[in-house]
């Protein structure tokens, strides 16, 4: 349960710091939609065809890490207590390595350069690993632990050994060093950051800000102590399984048994959220709750895909079958996810940074704006419409690329564009009351 | 005289806003009594800094009753004194 006790600002960062990650985040998406507009039905050839290549890490490290890694800077502090070390440097080197290092990995993937390869190498090495040391030692100093903290800590593990085997196929994939067996190895890389580094961050945050935010029931102590723990030895079982399958040890039946009782977690954890959803005591939609919604139900209906693809070899085999399956989990699961999670975190760090900014001058004839009056509840609404067509379009596009790639890379730039105007309307708000405070100052 | 509100069932920080505004149409004399489902820490600082006295207390239906009053209005301590 949230000790309100531990929210502390006078160790958060800046907000610029988180702020300049959202933001930039609805950029990424948005650029991942113009892709999908430009290029058209060719996009949709295969999980191997370099614009899918592009357009996922455009969504996994341009949108979902560019969030996460904002939210962690922040929640750090504010919920665990810890600060991170030199978050001004380390968030202005994170930020900036992550923009520019996804745009020349998407950029190197569309152009199959070696050359831009190697500077998204570069600096997404050096902002992965500044912000994994600054976030590590701060998780490290934690005093009181929870299951969020250890959610987060294994999320970091995770985020670790996806970027090293990202490096490892980097070197593969353009001849640098010899590999071989490059699908196995980008499967295990897709496995540790989607299910390692996402999952296990998205599930560990869930436990304080689904009953905080959603006035829900605290997830059941078992899950909480012990999920995300059990997944991080469950990917890790498999990763070595894996190896031992590339290095003709044992067949692939062998990680695919071990799977099947892993990402059980997945649903697990997804039922239980739409359970204590049910539960809330405040029956009154919001848009946040929608989004979750939608995410929860994408990853069961992810799962219940990847399952057939081990039931149904042939399916698994289809051309259509990753992207499906890629469409559900990142754009049906995660993005709606974090999306939903935004609407959220904006106005409350907003509040509450204005809240203690108000008390450190007596400044109370200000009247700050209501949480709710950040974003407005039409607009976010629209957004999420614009996301729901843009997800049903995505999922058509699976199976008529000719008819629906464009339209849905029409729907994901407006979805991603009313977002950014969303969050750019709350940090306006923000800004001007703050500047209404410190005219209080300088009397 | 008691002044009661309810914000069991609201997310962060509209208890504290609501809370806040409660307090300023407490007269001489009352007390404001909120339902709470979390001890609201974020409050207490705000309440010293605006000259209200508290008394915060697990209990009731939602987990917490925290009472609040003008500081230094006797009679609404003395109430709340009774009742807690």
């Amino acid at each position: 349960m949230l000790n309100t006790a531990h929210l502390s600002l006078e160790q958060a960062p800046p907000i610029s710091i988180p702020f300049r990650f959202f933001l930039t985040a609805p950029l990424f998406g948005a650029a991942a939609g113009f892709v999908l507009i430009w290029v058209g039905e060719a996009a949709m050839v295969s999980r191997w065809s370099p614009v899918v290549l592009s357009l996922t890490h455009l969504i996994t490290l341009g949108f979902l890490t560019m969030v996460m890694c904002g939210a962690m800077m922040q929640m750090l502090p504010v919920l665990a207590g810890s600060p991170v070390p030199g978050i001004g440097p380390v968030g202005a080197v994170t930020h900036l390595a992550l923009s520019l290092g996804t745009g020349a990995l998407a950029y190197a993937f569309m152009q199959g350069s070696a050359g831009w390869m190697k500077l998204a190498l570069l600096l997404l090495g050096i902002g992965i690993s500044v912000f994994a040391i600054a976030a590590g030692l701060a998780l490290a100093r934690v005093k009181l632990s929870s299951p969020t903290v250890t959610g987060m800590r294994w999320s970091l593990a995770s985020l670790v050994i996806t970027v090293a085997l990202w490096m490892l196929l980097s070197t593969g994939f353009f001849g640098i060093v010899a590999l071989n067996n490059l699908p196995s190895y980008t499967d295990l890389h897709l496995g540790w950051g989607l299910l390692g580094w996402m999952g296990l961050l998205l599930i560990g945050v869930s436990y304080q800000v689904v009953p905080m935010f959603q006035i829900t029931p605290e997830y059941p102590r078992i899950m909480r102590d012990h999920l995300t723990g059990s997944l991080f030895f469950g990917l890790f079982g498999w990763f070595l399984l894996e190896i031992g399958v590339i290095r003709g040890y044992w067949s692939t039946l062998v990680p695919g048994c071990w799977m099947l009782l892993v990402t059980a977690g997945f649903p697990l954890f997804a039922g239980t959220t739409l359970h204590i959803q049910r539960l809330r005591k405040r029956q009154v939609s919001d848009v946040t709750l929608i989004f979750w919604r939608v995410g929860l139900i994408g990853i069961l209906f992810g799962y219940l895909v990847w399952l057939i693809g081990r039931a149904l070899p042939e399916a698994a085999t289809a051309p259509w079958y990753p992207l499906l399956l890629g469409t559900l989990l990142l754009f049906g699961g995660a993005f709606p996810l974090v999306n939903g999670m935004l609407y959220k975190i904006v106005p409350f760090l907003s509040w509450f940074h204005l809240q203690n900014r108000q008390l450190a001058l007596g400044a109370f004839h200000v009247k700050l704006p209501h949480m709710k009056g950040f974003i407005g509840d039409r607009e976010a609404r629209l957004q999420f419409y614009l996301y729901l067509a843009a997800l049903f379009l995505a999922l058509a596009a699976v199976f008529r690329p000719a008819l629906f790639t464009r339209p849905a890379g029409a729907f994901l730039v407006l979805t991603n564009l009313m977002l950014g105007y969303n969050l750019l309307r709350a940090v306006m708000r923000y800004r001007n009351t703050k500047v209404l405070l410190n005219q209080t100052e300088s009397h | 005289m008691e002044h009661l509100l309810d914000v069991s069932t609201l997310e962060p920080f509209e208890p504290l806003e609501l809370t806040l505004s409660a307090t300023r149409d407490l007269s001489t004399g009352d007390y404001l009594k909120v339902v709470h489902r979390r001890e609201p820490h974020p409050l207490f600082p705000l309440l010293e800094k605006t000259g209200f006295s508290w008394l915060c207390r697990p209990g009731g239906e939602a987990g917490f009753e925290i009472f609040i009053w003008h500081r230094g209005d006797m009679a609404a301590e003395g109430d709340v004194a009774k009742i807690s």
